[in-house]
């Protein structure tokens, strides 16, 4: 029979018990996916100038990896419209979970840790109705499914946290079903927008464009500083014009941002990610091979070639990018300065700072 | 002697380089971008003669051949300064050519009397297609010697040749010894030799997506609405002419990427040429009746038959891929 003062005794040690950190897995500066020379898939964890911390094998190609904000935990999602998302014990290697979307929903993409790190919420598409959702997953309780909240819009595909636990998502627009793969399905009256969503409050905020770019699909997100910078990828008849990034602050008008015509139009309507520091936001177009650097005033600052590239992150205040050639840089003023070329590797869409 | 058409492009290189980034260089990229500034040069001074668009037409057909030889090759010096777009702003999605040159000719803006104004007038109002406009279209074509449109004629003509001779210099100083040293200390355009190979190869696939999509796809957009009059250069008749001399050059891309025989790409360029070249119908105006709609179809696909054989033998000679990325898009 165990004493109060000994189950007393046994909760202090549990509570000591060391939790694992992102510096059991070696630190890392960055996660990305990669296809690798024999066709297969892994996720890698970088350093800061390109090494490699550990891989870790995925079954096919993802999309996006989203990272704990302590633990060396990772959540790699299928591509669209994939089912399954893998949580990786990124110290050891080993698989934690396997999520299983629920019926009548399917992963878009990416995901967020919310509750410092307590909840993840992955981007959904109920697809019936073809509306967006956000699910809610317990870590504390081995990521089981807590329930779904709305995300304000359709096609949900990143979202980040920001302070307060608030969920900033980008709702493409697009609706898609899975009978139909990848299929576009109402192009022609998609109505994307950048919603704040919270568990408490629900939908806070939403941000559309003028009509006339309602089919600017918002896909991608970044912030700094209380500023949200979005991603877009023009769904109208090719080349355009039309803006792909805008920045925006909650409760005022978003501020796109452009280049002249010829530059603008060279991006080919794609920006594949978005990164922000304190004085630049940076989007990338593989299919324009091409970095676009803006002032976080929105102006226009460089255009920066390289060919596939599409991975872009921000850490320590520097912006660093990925491309499909195997190639990491590091972005310095108006050129990349390689840091290393992976050629067995094509480096996948994003690259994720931890 | 065969009369098929890969093997008489072959046996005008002179001098075969090892097949591969060499033979691209210097068999196919650096002759291509100079046929193009001699041609670009030519149209400038049969315009500062006769700026009329009688005047005007042959020089600008033989220039437009000539872009059609290197048109595919869109990486490099071609992505500086817009230059791309600046030459060949099509196609035009917006209507931004009639509505640039109807500004510039209502306004008569001073830009089209010095050519240094004029390089930073948009990109839309300027190049191939713009000029096209000019000396084709019933809007605008009947204009007078002497008149604000037959000076606009020569600083487009002229602005083009400029481009044209850039971009031959650039090709040959700096972008061509680029390509040929990748993977070299200091080479920071072409990381690795492969990064050469896969710019060449993307040139190639994407050429042959532009004309399966773009030059065919736009005529035909579907089958409820064809769209004849969004044909490529269907004022000036060339349509069918830009496909046939696009598979042309595209066709020697890739007999200079490799080596290795490559029998199914060469016959499904032969068969696409074929098509091409029994297609009585300069503009595609077909594309509206079932028949001649079907024959526009089959072209199509014999192109998009191209791109396969090409992924399968020259790409996977090279072991090169389009852009993982650029291809994949979420």
């Amino acid at each position: 029979m165990p004493t109060r003062r000994g189950f007393l005794a046994s909760l202090a040690a549990a509570a000591t018990v060391p939790q694992l950190s992102w510096a059991d897995a070696g630190a890392p500066a960055f996660l990305a996916a990669a296809r690798e020379a024999d066709g297969s898939f892994a996720l890698f964890g970088l350093t800061e100038q390109g090494a490699d911390l550990f891989r870790v094998s995925l079954p096919d190609r993802g999309h996006a990896a989203c990272a704990h904000p302590h633990a060396p935990e990772a959540v790699a999602f299928a591509r669209r419209p994939g089912t399954f998302a893998l949580v990786i014990d990124c110290a050891s290697g080993s698989l934690i979970r396997r999520l299983e979307a629920p019926e009548g929903r399917h992963f878009y993409g990416h995901g967020a840790f919310l509750a410092d790190g307590a909840i993840l919420c992955t981007a959904e598409n109920a697809y019936e109705t073809g509306e967006g959702k956000i699910g809610l997953w317990s870590r504390d309780d081995g990521y089981r499914r807590m329930g779904e909240i709305e995300s304000g819009g359709t096609g949900p595909h990143d979202m980040l946290t920001l302070p307060g636990d608030i969920l900033a998502v980008a709702n493409g627009g697009i609706r898609t079903h899975p009978d139909r793969g990848r299929e576009k399905l109402n192009i022609d009256t998609m109505r994307p927008n950048l919603a704040y969503v919270s568990v408490s409050g629900g939908v806070e905020e939403v941000v559309e464009l003028d009509p006339g770019l309602h089919r600017n699909s918002i896909r991608h997100l970044a912030e700094h500083d209380g500023q949200v910078g979005f991603a877009m990828q023009w769904q109208g008849p090719l080349p355009d014009p039309a803006p792909l990034v805008g920045l925006h602050r909650r409760g005022g008008a978003p501020v796109l941002c452009a280049t002249d015509l010829a530059e603008q139009m060279a991006m080919d309507g794609y920006a594949g990610s978005i990164a922000m520091t304190a004085d630049r936001v940076a989007i990338t177009s593989p299919r324009g091979g091409r970095v676009h650097l803006f002032g976080r005033d929105g102006s226009f600052r460089a255009s920066v070639r390289r060919a596939d590239v599409c991975g872009v992150a921000a850490q320590r205040g520097r912006l660093f990018a990925t491309d499909g050639l195997g190639g990491l840089h590091r972005i310095e003023g108006d050129a990349l300065r390689p840091l290393r070329l992976a050629e067995a590797r094509n480096w996948d869409n994003h690259v994720v700072r931890i | 002697m065969t009369r098929l058409p890969l093997a008489a492009c072959l046996a005008l290189i002179a001098c075969p380089a090892v097949a591969g980034v060499e033979e691209a260089v210097e068999g196919h990229i650096l002759p291509g971008f100079e046929r193009f500034a001699s041609e670009a040069a030519d149209l400038a001074g049969a315009a500062s003669s006769d700026c009329t668009a009688e005047g005007a037409r042959p020089a600008f057909h033989e220039a437009f051949d000539a872009w059609m030889g290197v048109s595919h090759l869109g990486f490099g010096p071609v992505e500086e300064d817009g230059r791309g777009l600046a030459i060949a702003f099509w196609p035009d999605t917006r209507g931004m050519i009639p509505s640039t040159l109807a500004r510039l000719v209502a306004d008569e803006d001073p830009a089209a009397g010095d050519s240094e104004s004029f390089a930073e007038v948009s990109v839309a109002g300027r190049g191939l297609y713009a000029l096209e406009y000019l000396i084709y279209d019933e809007g605008f074509a009947g204009y007078e010697a002497g008149s604000y449109t037959c000076a606009l004629v020569t600083a487009i003509a002229t602005d083009l040749a400029r481009m044209a001779d850039d971009l031959a210099n650039e090709w040959q100083e700096t972008a061509g010894p680029a390509l040929l040293t990748a993977g070299e200390a200091g080479n920071a355009t072409y990381l690795s030799r492969a990064e050469a190979e896969q710019a060449l190869y993307t040139a190639l696939q994407t050429g042959l997506a532009f004309t399966a999509q773009q030059r065919l796809g736009r005529p035909l957009g579907t089958f409820d609405r064809p769209r004849p009059r969004r044909a490529e250069a269907w004022r000036s008749e060339r349509s069918l002419r830009n496909v046939i001399l696009s598979l042309e050059a595209l066709g020697e891309l890739a007999e200079a990427l490799t080596d290795a025989p490559i029998p199914r790409t060469e016959e499904a360029f032969e068969a696409a040429l074929e098509e091409a070249r029994s297609l009585e119908d300069p503009t595609f105006a077909g594309v509206e009746e079932p028949a001649s709609r079907l024959r526009v179809e089959i072209l199509q696909q014999r192109v998009e038959a191209v791109s396969d054989a090409v992924a399968g033998e020259i790409g996977a000679e090279l072991g090169v891929t389009e852009g993982f990325n650029a291809t994949d898009g979420d």
